[in-house]
């Protein structure tokens, strides 16, 4: 063949590649003459195409569809009938998690992750059609950690890049409300505690929109205040015999867990009520207190918007106020009423509408930071670094003590 | 649990967020007055940076000056610019070299703002180069600006010290470190002054945190260094970068937190059952916020101080559209 070069043997230039079995050899077709040769093994390297390939590396993986991934998609299909949810709902959970399965970073995770996932895709399904399912009741029937539960669900929303809304309120309270068992007379119910659903519902839904109203519901876990406006509207529906009841032993009748947080949240939703009873005429003279108001709290409620306008100052809008008016008039109102106060006919000023964690006083103050004038690029003295380092005698202190220690442990511990 | 009987209508769900760039403000003031630093200046890349980055970083070192020193010394250079235009290659180098040295802010160039043009018959040395119209950053004017600084409240840095360390050794005979390699494989090291805790790795890298500036990180990270010299290691002082830095402030009033994750969804998460705050990952720049309903609004994956400030300068109009309480 022209170009290979010529035989150093005879000189010609018809040289064939001719393999001797598996090693490669360049011969001379006129002399024989082994002219070059191959290797007879091979580098790992060389052998880059003809080494088996492991299944994660293939693409079997996207062909078929694992055993894992099945036993993921028949948990999902049973978490849905488990909660009752609508057939769709199934479909699209099915969905949302086969797309998962199709990351590596899904495929490749614990066991116990893909177990969350399940209730991942269940919850995405429910809150993109506004089924108030929580969080927590997802992880109670997975008997999953909700540590471990968030951690998943953020990192699935952000890889699905999906658009998941928030939990709705009013969705939320009719279904929480509803598993209150109180509608009926039973042995633990007496009669006199026994409400009408609709009634209470419906009261129930304007104290959480108050709630929400006067930032008692952002930043926090929604279900405890749902419990706390549960119980003041099933109080005031019948106070004279329900105010002895305490919401413990609410929940505990009506066979629902109660959060911990509902009793502050409770509290809460009393100091507004209170506040918005100082501001229609004919309560401001009853001197409400805590216990009081809740039998108000049907007329309260049905002013509430008008009364949470007088009650409350918007905090922005006093801000801009406070800047504009001189100080010297400012602190006219303000004698004025304190003096209101004291003769009880004008109600007390209109409060901070503030969510409580602004309300509180801060706990420590935090001074502005001293400007340090540091370069980065300063001399270090020797005798700053030196205090760092430990004397030779307290080395050899240090390793002694070190030395007893190992040898108590060791003698405590006889193999 | 009760079914519903009437069920909603399928929510959008599935949509992919858009691609917006930054939230809500707008983008081009038309009423940015001339001296804001955007006067046309031929461009001279002496390094590899493209045309854009060298806009951002402009821009970025413009926004942490005074807006009046910038109009002023705009001005006078405009002046030279123009006179410029026409010379030799070495004296538009010069100038750039005197402006750089100068420590005034760079020019950008912007075809939007091309005020001073060639005259006709002769070409400029400097072809204007033309810019895509895409905005790096909204420039908000003085009269807009929240009049609130972050303060930076952590820096993490690291360092190669360049060689390889015996972590027993530093344990033994450094007061300062602790060292448990069942539990972690690296020396804890704390100094006082300033305040900081180090890890410091057998390979010989460093991080360095809780420094409150960068000035400190670096100071801190060097101290770090001289006590592993003086233990008889031959360290060195090599690549010291900043990877992340986390800033604090209070707009000091509440923000309905509801609100904002309706209106700005592609960015938010709020999970009020998993934490109290919106998580708000904004992509230019590339820093996630958390706010809080009382206000206050922490700021982190920043690598310099501006990104911060920039963050925080837009999303502060966006925060004062969800102050009023309806």
């Amino acid at each position: 063949m022209p170009g290979r070069g010529r035989c150093p043997d005879c000189g010609s230039t018809e040289l064939v590649e001719d393999s001797h079995y598996s090693q490669s050899q360049l011969v001379c077709s006129d002399c024989g003459c082994v002219v070059t040769e191959g290797v007879l093994t091979t580098t790992f390297s060389d052998e880059g195409n003809l080494r088996e390939v492991t299944y994660s590396r293939s693409t079997g993986e996207n062909e078929q569809v694992s055993r894992s991934q099945q036993r993921g998609l028949r948990r999902v299909r049973d978490l849905c009938r488990v909660l009752q949810l609508p057939p769709t709902f199934e479909d699209t959970a099915v969905a949302y998690y086969q797309q998962a399965y199709r990351h590596a970073g899904i495929r490749a995770a614990r066991l116990q992750k893909k177990e969350v996932l399940v209730g991942c895709c269940v919850l995405i399904t429910c809150r993109q059609h506004n089924w108030p399912l929580t969080m927590g009741a997802i992880c109670t029937l997975l008997y999953a950690d909700l540590d471990v539960f968030s951690s998943t669900y953020m990192q699935i929303v952000k890889l699905l890049e999906l658009d998941v809304p928030s939990l709705c309120l009013a969705e939320l309270v009719k279904t929480y409300c509803s598993s209150f068992k109180l509608f009926q007379a039973s042995p633990s119910v007496p009669a006199k505690y026994v409400e009408d659903k609709e009634k209470m519902l419906s009261r129930t839904l304007q104290l959480v929109e108050l709630a929400s109203e006067t930032w008692l519901v952002t930043g926090r876990h929604p279900l405890p205040v749902i419990t706390a406006a549960t119980f003041l509207a099933w109080q005031s529906l019948q106070p004279a015999y329900r105010l002895s009841c305490s919401l413990a032993r609410f929940c505990k009748l009506a066979n629902v867990d109660l959060p911990y947080p509902a009793s502050s949240r409770l509290q809460e939703l009393l100091a507004v009520l209170l506040r918005m009873a100082e501001h229609l005429a004919w309560l401001r003279v009853l001197r409400l207190d805590k216990r009081s108001v809740v039998k108000h709290i049907g007329d309260l409620l049905q002013h509430r918007h008008s009364l949470v306008r007088s009650a409350f100052r918007d905090a922005a809008a006093e801000v801009e106020t406070l800047e504009k008016e001189p100080p010297g008039q400012g602190e006219g109102e303000v004698g004025n009423n304190s003096l209101g106060l004291l003769q009880g006919k004008r109600p007390a000023s209109p409060a901070l509408l503030l969510p409580p964690c602004m309300l509180k006083p801060p706990k420590r103050t935090c001074p502005a930071p001293p400007v340090s004038t540091v370069s980065g690029d300063e001399d270090i003295s020797d005798s700053e670094i030196e205090q760092y380092l430990r004397t030779p005698q307290e080395v050899r202190d240090f390793q002694r003590a070190q030395a007893a220690r190992q040898a108590a442990t060791s003698v405590a511990n006889p193999p | 649990m009760d079914q519903n009987n009437s069920l909603p209508p399928y929510a959008q769900g599935l949509a992919s967020p858009q691609g917006a760039m930054t939230p809500g403000i707008p983008i081009f003031s038309p009423m940015m007055p001339y001296g804001t630093g955007l006067t046309p200046q031929p461009i001279q890349s002496t390094n590899s940076l493209s045309i854009l980055e060298e806009q951002q970083r402009q821009q970025q070192q413009q926004q942490q000056q005074q807006q009046q020193q910038q109009q002023q010394q705009q001005q006078h250079q405009a002046v030279a610019a123009a006179a410029v235009q026409q010379s030799t290659s070495q004296q538009a180098a010069s100038q750039q070299a005197t402006q750089g040295t100068s420590g005034q802010a760079p020019q950008l160039f912007h075809s939007q703002t091309l005020t001073t043009a060639p005259l006709p018959g002769t070409t400029p040395l400097y072809p204007s180069p033309v810019t895509p119209m895409t905005p790096i950053t909204p420039a908000t004017p003085a009269s807009e600006s929240s009049g609130i600084v972050p303060q930076l409240q952590n820096i993490v840095s690291t360092v190669n010290l360049g060689c390889k360390l015996d972590l027993k050794t530093i344990a033994l005979r450094a007061r300062n470190a602790e060292y448990n390699p069942k539990r972690f494989a690296a020396v804890i090291m704390r100094i006082r002054e300033p305040r900081t805790t180090a890890l410091i790795f057998s390979s010989g890298k460093m991080v360095c945190t809780g420094a409150k500036s960068e000035e400190q990180s670096r100071l801190a990270a060097r101290k770090y260094a001289r006590v592993v010299q003086k233990l008889g290691f031959p360290a060195k002082f090599l690549d010291f970068k900043i990877q992340n830095m986390v800033g604090s402030c209070d707009v000091k009033f509440p923000i309905r937190l509801e609100g904002l994750v309706l209106t700005h969804q592609q960015f938010s998460s709020y999970e009020p059952e998993l934490f109290p705050g919106l998580i708000y990952r904004m992509i230019k720049p590339r820093i996630v916020l958390l706010i809080f309903v009382s206000g206050k609004v922490v700021l982190t994956g920043a690598k310099v101080r501006a990104e911060i400030y920039e963050a925080f300068e837009n999303i502060y109009p966006i925060l004062k559209g969800f102050r009023k309480t309806t």
